[in-house]
């Protein structure tokens, strides 16, 4: 217990060779304030309260640190995080400089002057008019002092406005979420904590930011303070009901604010948040909007941004990066300049770390130079084993999934030296390799439901295969067909193998379109489709209901049989014989119904559905 | 009320078509007791009539005092709670029921709701017939799984309750269920016993019957007794004094599927077969069942089909059908076996006209 071994940073920096592929470490400890000035405050404050825990995190062992150690065990355990991470820097004794700070780079460099901004020079302009022109606006107009700020996680949203707001000299009022009770300590704590939701407490300062924006004396005409209100930090909701307080709150906000405000929404990506049933930014968007709000969308800080801005850490650190790994660097953030400083930062820590970086992107080089002769599984295989170890993993929208799939694009060569080949195919069956991943790395990195996918690529697929192609058409839709019994399968199944199953299914879906379209049709543009199976089965489903409900109104025949004899036989001739003939019945013949039942607007899943006619280009 | 219901036979004496059937029904449950019992066969030959015919035999005219209810069942799965609304028929004696309603939780009904019926056992003072009767229709339609707990709830209960099950193929229900059960198979009338029937109507309603017009409709009717009897009164309704060349308007499914069959016939392209598509769409939101959809299509192809192909198709057909079963969209499975087809018939045309 005396002698603590050096935990997480240290291990990770020493056995680089088993953990290269897991950017966790400084990704995890981003969180931590764990700047020297903060921790010592921090333990101060701790320090006070508790005694009696005071022997056993002395015994924890804070060797390096100066003051007496007093702190809860789980604060002592934090420290040690913070105080880990701090030893790793001295303990690799890196450059001067680094020791000296010990502060996050992201902290440190954050930008305080517009020019320092990685974002687009033309959206800061945006910002900053819109801002100068609120402050200089005069106090009456009522609505229009709202910007909201969209774009992903580490494009530099609040970054902007703050400098932005540092440069105009406006001073900067920000909600800060105050430190939640929570609601386990609230039930069983008997101490005198309250409960209040976030969205309650953030209900309660909008109020008060209407309230002080009304007191806000008008009458001192001489030069008014500049005050610019940022709300980074909108709770989250979940159910309609507290979306609905929100959105309340908020147009509330808008239209009687006379302050400029900005309100800074991240957008996740896609494909992340559908799953957790959270709030829907993009709703939270259009209601903002539609209450008056003006909008600038931020786009992804571009790669050569982000190169510039680690260059000229680098060269502020002291610290001689090699120029191919910033390049990585800013490749694989994705466009989040906060997750690129971050994982420089991480790289200057160790100088063996960015061998491997440089390793990975190498192989991943070769592979892709050399992939006509050698199978793909191997290539996949490669880069599966050593993913890069500073990349955000990357996604891809169903839609990019999808078109991959059915534009199916091929290398042209047929080089393929069949003597080499220790399986040789019948020509009919061999197809040139893949311009793509393997096809289950795709559906992993667009992450839909496999039956979303089968779905879309069973209403969409026939419009790919070339128009002689019968033949293909069937291999296709053959292969479909096995995902689908592969999927009724697995319905029923335990748990796990369910899983397996469902990713067979997929494979078996993504492959058999690939395979089977040997003839693609000349590539144009395509508009993906929605299924039209959805609404087929919930107007079917309708139908069925509203067939089984008359069953009872009518007469005693039709009760007793079955759905399907008077689908087939009394509702046709119902016209003429049913119990209801003397009144005009609008058929429900085949030929009548045309669009009439399938207008019933139905959508089957909504979130996909507004992405109907999301064009695909050949990708 | 339809002809249908109007001359359906209310006793085993006066049923007509299966009257062998029906007397062996007859000394069954003059023995006390009967088995468990299965009826099979195809649509429209009488399966149902024969059990209601039963039902009354066993219990005299107290079984005909039905009443149709909507009971909404609670059933505890132990995460949660399930509300199945499932419409049944009952009267003192017995309950009918279509569990295969309830779609993928019939397993849940045939558990619970059979298990409750069979409990609440009827007391007769006289002891004579201590049992209910519980028939379930669409017995093939129901899920595996349904079919196992069946199984077990007949063995279970069999003390209170006796099962009549009633399907259109018996080589859907397993064998567990089946090998419980007296199989009583019930076959499609031939033309002829349609024509009797038929006429037999025409008296009691006092219709001038041309000759000949039985028999074009009984050859409509595909074999179907109940079909026959609404061609029958459709014509009647449509135009009395028959005409002697008058016939039945055809199904307007049967004639969407003829429809479709000319279409995949003239042109084998994936654009047709998006095209077909659409026209399956249309025909599964009017709650045609897929499989009848298969059944007519392929009729209709055999129509037109040149003899050397016939039986690869029917191979293919009885693929994708047993395919549609194992899986949950029948689309996909219909769209493969149009695919099969045009892939098929395409090569045929080709290599034979070049």
């Amino acid at each position: 217990m005396g002698k603590r071994p050096p935990v997480v940073v240290l291990s990770s920096s020493s056995g680089e060779d088993d953990g290269g592929g897991r950017r966790g470490p400084s990704a995890r400890r981003s969180r931590t304030p764990a700047s020297a000035p903060a921790r010592s405050q921090f333990q101060a404050a701790s320090g006070s309260k508790k005694k009696p825990r005071r022997e056993s995190s002395a015994g924890r062992g804070r060797r390096r640190c100066s003051e007496p150690a007093a702190s809860d065990s789980l604060k002592a355990e934090f420290d040690m995080l913070s105080e880990d991470f701090s030893e790793c820097f001295d303990d690799l004794g890196m450059s001067g400089s680094i020791r000296k700070t010990k502060e996050l780079w992201v902290d440190k460099y954050t930008p305080r002057s517009l020019a320092e901004l990685a974002v687009h020079k033309k959206k800061v302009e945006d910002v900053k008019k819109w801002l100068e022109e609120m402050l200089m606006a005069p106090k009456q107009t009522v609505g229009g002092w709202t910007l909201v700020l969209t774009g992903q996680t580490g494009v530099g949203k609040s970054a902007t406005v703050k400098a932005i707001a540092a440069d105009l000299g406006a001073d900067l009022c920000e909600w800060t979420t105050p430190v939640p009770t929570l609601w386990a300590e609230h039930l069983h704590a008997n101490s005198g904590l309250r409960y209040i939701s976030k969205l309650e407490e953030f209900e309660n300062f909008v109020e008060k930011i209407r309230k002080y924006a009304m007191l806000c004396p008008t009458s001192t005409k001489s030069k008014r303070k500049l005050i610019i209100i940022l709300i980074d930090d909108i709770p989250v909701t979940s159910g309609n009901a507290a979306f609905a307080r929100l959105g309340k709150c908020l147009t509330g906000l808008i239209q009687s604010t006379q302050v400029p405000t900005v309100i800074s929404l991240t957008h996740y990506h896609k494909s992340e948040s559908n799953d957790t049933a959270m709030w829907n930014s993009e709703d939270l968007e259009s209601l903002l909007q539609g209450a008056g709000a003006h909008k600038i969308a931020f786009n992804p800080v571009t790669t050569n941004s982000i190169k510039k801005i680690l260059i000229r850490i680098c060269k502020e650190e002291i610290y001689d990066a090699p120029e191919e790994l910033l390049h990585q660097i800013a490749i694989s953030s994705g466009g989040d300049i906060r997750h690129a400083i971050m994982s420089l930062q991480y790289y200057c820590l160790d100088p063996r770390r960015h061998s491997s970086a440089l390793a990975t992107s190498a192989t991943r080089a070769g592979s892709k130079r050399r992939d006509s002769l050698v199978p793909r599984q191997e290539s996949y295989g490669l880069s599966s084993a050593l993913p890069s170890p500073c990349g955000r993993d990357e996604t891809l929208t169903l839609f990019h999934a999808l078109g991959k799939f059915l534009h199916n694009k091929r290398e042209t060569n047929c080089d393929f030296d069949i003597d080499l080949d220790p399986f040789p195919l019948k020509e009919k069956l061999r197809r040139n390799s893949l311009k793509m991943d393997v096809p289950e790395k795709i559906l992993s990195q667009a992450h839909g439901k496999v039956r979303t996918v089968t779905d879309f690529l069973h209403e969409n697929v026939l419009d790919f295969i070339d128009d002689e192609a019968v033949d293909d058409a069937w291999v296709v839709v053959s292969y479909l067909s096995e995902a689908d019994c592969l999927l009724t399968g697995s319905l029923f199944t335990s748990y796990n193998s369910e899983n397996m199953a469902q990713l067979i299914a997929a494979s078996v879906a993504a492959r058999g379109v690939l395979f089977g379209n040997a003839h693609v049709a000349p590539s144009r543009w395509h508009t993906i489709r929605s299924p039209k199976l959805w609404q087929t089965e919930q107007s079917f489903r309708s139908n069925k209901d509203q067939v089984l409900k008359e069953r009872f109104d009518c007469s005693s025949s039709c009760v007793s049989c079955n759905f399907s004899d008077i689908v087939t036989e009394f509702r046709p001739l119902e016209r003429w014989i049913g119990p209801r003939n003397d009144e005009p019945r609008s058929s429900l013949l085949p030929h009548g119904i045309g669009g009439s039942l399938l207008v019933d607007k139905l959508d089957a899943d909504g979130s996909l559905d507004e992405e109907d006619d999301d064009e695909i280009e050949e990708c | 009320m339809l002809w249908v219901d109007k001359y359906r036979p209310k006793t085993l004496d006066k049923v007509t078509v299966h009257d062998q059937v029906a007397q062996n029904l007859r000394k069954l449950v003059s023995e006390q007791d009967c088995p468990h019992l299965l009826f099979y066969g195809p649509s429209g030959s009488g399966k149902k009539t024969l059990i209601l015919a039963l039902i009354k035999q066993m219990f005299g005219a107290g079984a005909e005092k039905v009443k149709m209810e909507n009971k909404t069942w609670k059933i505890d799965t132990g995460t949660r709670t399930l509300e199945i609304e499932l419409a049944m028929l009952s009267s003192a004696h017995h309950v009918e029921m279509n569990p295969s309603d309830a779609g993928f939780q019939d397993r849940y009904v045939v558990q619970e709701v059979i298990k409750e019926m069979a409990k609440n056992r009827p007391i007769d003072a006289k002891g004579k017939r201590a049992f209910k009767v519980l028939v379930l229709n669409e017995v093939d339609k129901l899920s595996r799984e349904a079919q196992h707990s069946l199984r077990r709830t007949m063995e279970k209960y069999s003390a209170s309750c006796r099962l009549i099950l009633c399907c259109n193929s018996s080589s859907k229900v397993t064998e567990a269920v089946r090998s419980r059960c007296l199989n009583v198979r019930v076959n499609a009338p031939s033309e002829d016993q349609i024509v009797q029937v038929l006429e037999f109507i025409g008296k009691k309603e006092n219709l001038q019957l041309p000759a000949g017009f039985a028999a074009r409709i009984a050859a409509q009717s595909n074999r179907n007794l109940r079909r026959a009897i609404l061609f029958f009164e459709t014509c009647k309704v449509q135009q009395y004094p028959f005409t002697s060349n008058q016939a039945a308007p055809p199904l307007d499914w049967e004639q969407y599927v003829s429809e479709i069959s000319t279409d995949i016939l003239t042109e084998q392209s994936p654009k047709r077969l998006y095209a077909v598509r659409q026209k399956f769409y249309e025909l599964l939101v009017n709650c045609i069942p897929p499989e009848s959809i298969l059944k007519k299509l392929l009729a209709e192809l055999l129509k037109k089909l040149d003899a050397d192909l016939k039986h690869e198709i029917c191979h293919w057909a009885a693929h994708y059908e047993h395919k549609m079963r194992l899986g949950s969209k029948a689309i996909f499975h219909l769209e493969a076996f149009v695919a099969k087809f045009m892939s098929i018939y395409k090569e045929f045309l080709v290599a034979s006209f070049g």
